[in-house]
């Protein structure tokens, strides 16, 4: 089901349309779509091994560790969803994450999903951390601080390899930052995506995390900017 | 020390031959799991994918960089023979969602179990004086590679529903072995039996805790018991053939979208199975099954709760395909 349909009819319900991790059911929701997006990154990773044989091994390598550290996560949010009293399928679903992943470059691939992606995924973690902290439950806390700490090996792999497969080729470099900048926009989740402290916003931006992976300060004030025009996905 | 510990059966040139020919079925290998982790709808079976792209990069890679110390070039793959490419194709052919069976027969029963075997061979052959190197890497594949076909084994065993299952699965990997058969095996020259259970060797429950614990299949108690109520009367209306019993469940709004991913059935409702239930706030999204003697079909029903208890919102037909290509 198209995510854009789901949060409309939650609009419609008064309620409001991406789980807002205010209440127990709302965390466990996140965190089901979290394992959802993990399935859709293992797949995406896995994809990347196969379509593109010609790219230099040490790329096919970081992928197919990527596909490993994916399956690891899909079983982490697996257990926080028995933990929280979930079940898989209990909420829907989009494939977004997967069609997000299909560019046809692997420069655009790398771009797109391990920085935009997993750039995404480091912000909503390290809120999940915040919201766990709070609440005090450390089971959440430590495995999802686990999962982040890949996150940002994922990003910093992103990084290494948009430089290193657009060397020499501007054109190439242009196009497939172009396609993180269509990614970045697209999941600013109508605004939810923000600069500022945790308490203050919904989503907000984990510039250390980014940092560690190789997100430059200029990139991120970008990002920043790209969340004051955002659409829901 | 005795000359006979010098014994050896491969001069460096056919080491490296042959390691590129391991390094050729496993990196193939690593590229197809990766590829048909997004084609297999079982989470079990896509976990176990998941897992051992990496392992098959990292076997891929130990023999790769052993190659220089063999005076040839790093990281270098080699079929043994365009047959051996013709088995890979083959291999990689199931690539429809209905045939997980057949991608885990090949890839663990076959290729992982031959790979079992040669590793197995070349260990006991290898000279332990000149070849340590080597044989680090063999010990280490080995040992993964025996794992890894236990772990396929397990995760076949549970979706082998039946006897057909069973049928399918030893007919895909007959094609398989005589195809490997036709390449000599991935080196070429490898002695048959190509797959030898008595080196396979690890037990199921060794492996158990490899797997990912993946969730039970839909339980349709899931369902709040008014739901449930309403939702069954709805489905028994529809094997009746009572159409307007299965409107007066729907909105007015709905009834001819509803009506019409039903009918894409294309024949008589002769069966009914909730298989899924997903909340959207208040509202509940029920996946239904419906059978037909020629076809199966997915339909998607949104309820409400309305003043008059549950009423069907909206209804999308999810996927229709013929009966044949179920598994």
């Amino acid at each position: 089901m198209r995510a854009r349909d789901v949060a409309e009819l939650k609009v419609e319900q008064r309620l409001p349309p991406f789980p807002d991790l205010a209440s127990h059911e709302s965390i466990r929701e996140r965190v089901h779509g979290i394992m959802v997006g993990e399935l859709q990154a293992m797949e995406g990773a896995g994809r990347t091994v196969y379509d593109f044989p010609d790219a230099p091994w040490e790329f096919t390598m970081d992928m197919a560790r990527q596909v490993w550290d994916e399956s690891r996560h899909v079983e982490t949010y697996l257990g926080l969803l028995e933990h929280l009293g979930g079940r898989v399928g209990e909420f829907p679903e989009s494939t977004i994450l997967w069609r997000c992943a299909c560019a046809e470059d692997a420069a655009a691939r790398v771009a797109g999903v391990n920085r935009g992606l997993e750039g995404l995924a480091c912000d909503v973690f390290n809120q999940l951390i915040h919201i766990a902290q709070k609440i005090g439950d450390p089971i959440i806390e430590k495995s999802v601080d686990y999962v982040l700490a890949d996150e940002i090996t994922h990003v910093r792999m992103g990084s290494r390899w948009l430089n290193e497969l657009t060397r020499g080729d501007p054109e190439r470099r242009r196009k497939a930052i172009e396609f993180q900048e269509t990614i970045d926009e697209r999941f600013n989740l109508g605004g939810t995506r923000q600069d500022g402290h945790h308490e203050a916003v919904p989503i907000s931006i984990a510039k250390q995390a980014r940092k560690l992976g190789g997100f430059t300060d200029e990139e991120i004030e970008r990002l920043v900017k790209s969340t004051q025009r955002s659409q829901v996905y | 020390m005795s000359s006979e510990r010098l014994v050896g059966h491969l001069s460096v040139d056919d080491s490296a031959r042959r390691l590129r020919n391991y390094r050729y079925a496993e990196e193939r290998l690593m590229r197809v799991l990766g590829g048909w982790i997004a084609l297999t709808p079982e989470l079990p079976a896509k976990l176990l994918f998941g897992r051992h792209v990496w392992d098959c990069a990292q076997h891929a890679d130990a023999w790769g960089r052993r190659l220089p110390e063999l005076r040839a070039p790093a990281q270098t793959s080699e079929p043994a023979n365009d047959a051996m490419i013709a088995f890979m194709q083959l291999l990689e052919s199931p690539e429809r969602p209905q045939q997980t069976l057949e991608r885990i027969a090949g890839a663990y029963g076959v290729l992982k179990s031959h790979l079992v075997t040669v590793y197995a061979r070349h260990l006991v052959s290898t000279n332990p004086v000149y070849e340590p190197p080597t044989r680090r890497i063999l010990a280490r594949c080995l040992e993964e590679e025996r794992r890894h076909a236990a772990a396929g084994a397990v995760v076949l065993d549970r979706l082998i529903r039946d006897d057909h299952g069973r049928e399918r699965v030893a007919t895909w990997q007959r094609s398989l072995l005589a195809a490997l058969e036709k390449a000599g095996g991935v080196t070429g020259d490898s002695a048959v039996p190509l797959v030898d259970p008595a080196l396979l060797g690890v037990a199921p429950e060794v492996v158990v805790p490899d797997l990912v614990a993946v969730p039970p299949d839909f339980d349709p108690a899931a369902l709040p018991a008014d739901l449930a109520g309403a939702a069954d009367a709805h489905r028994r209306a529809l094997e009746r053939g009572d159409a307007a019993g299965a409107a007066g469940w729907t909105e007015t709004t709905a009834r001819d979208a509803v009506a019409a991913a039903v009918a894409s059935l294309g024949g008589r409702i002769t069966g009914t199975r909730i298989v899924g239930l997903a909340a959207i706030g208040r509202q509940q999204m029920v996946k239904l099954r419906l059978e037909s003697p020629r076809a199966v079909a997915f339909v998607q029903l949104r309820w409400t709760p309305t003043p008059s208890g549950w009423r069907i919102a909206a209804g999308d037909l999810v996927s229709t395909e013929p009966i044949s290509a179920v598994p």
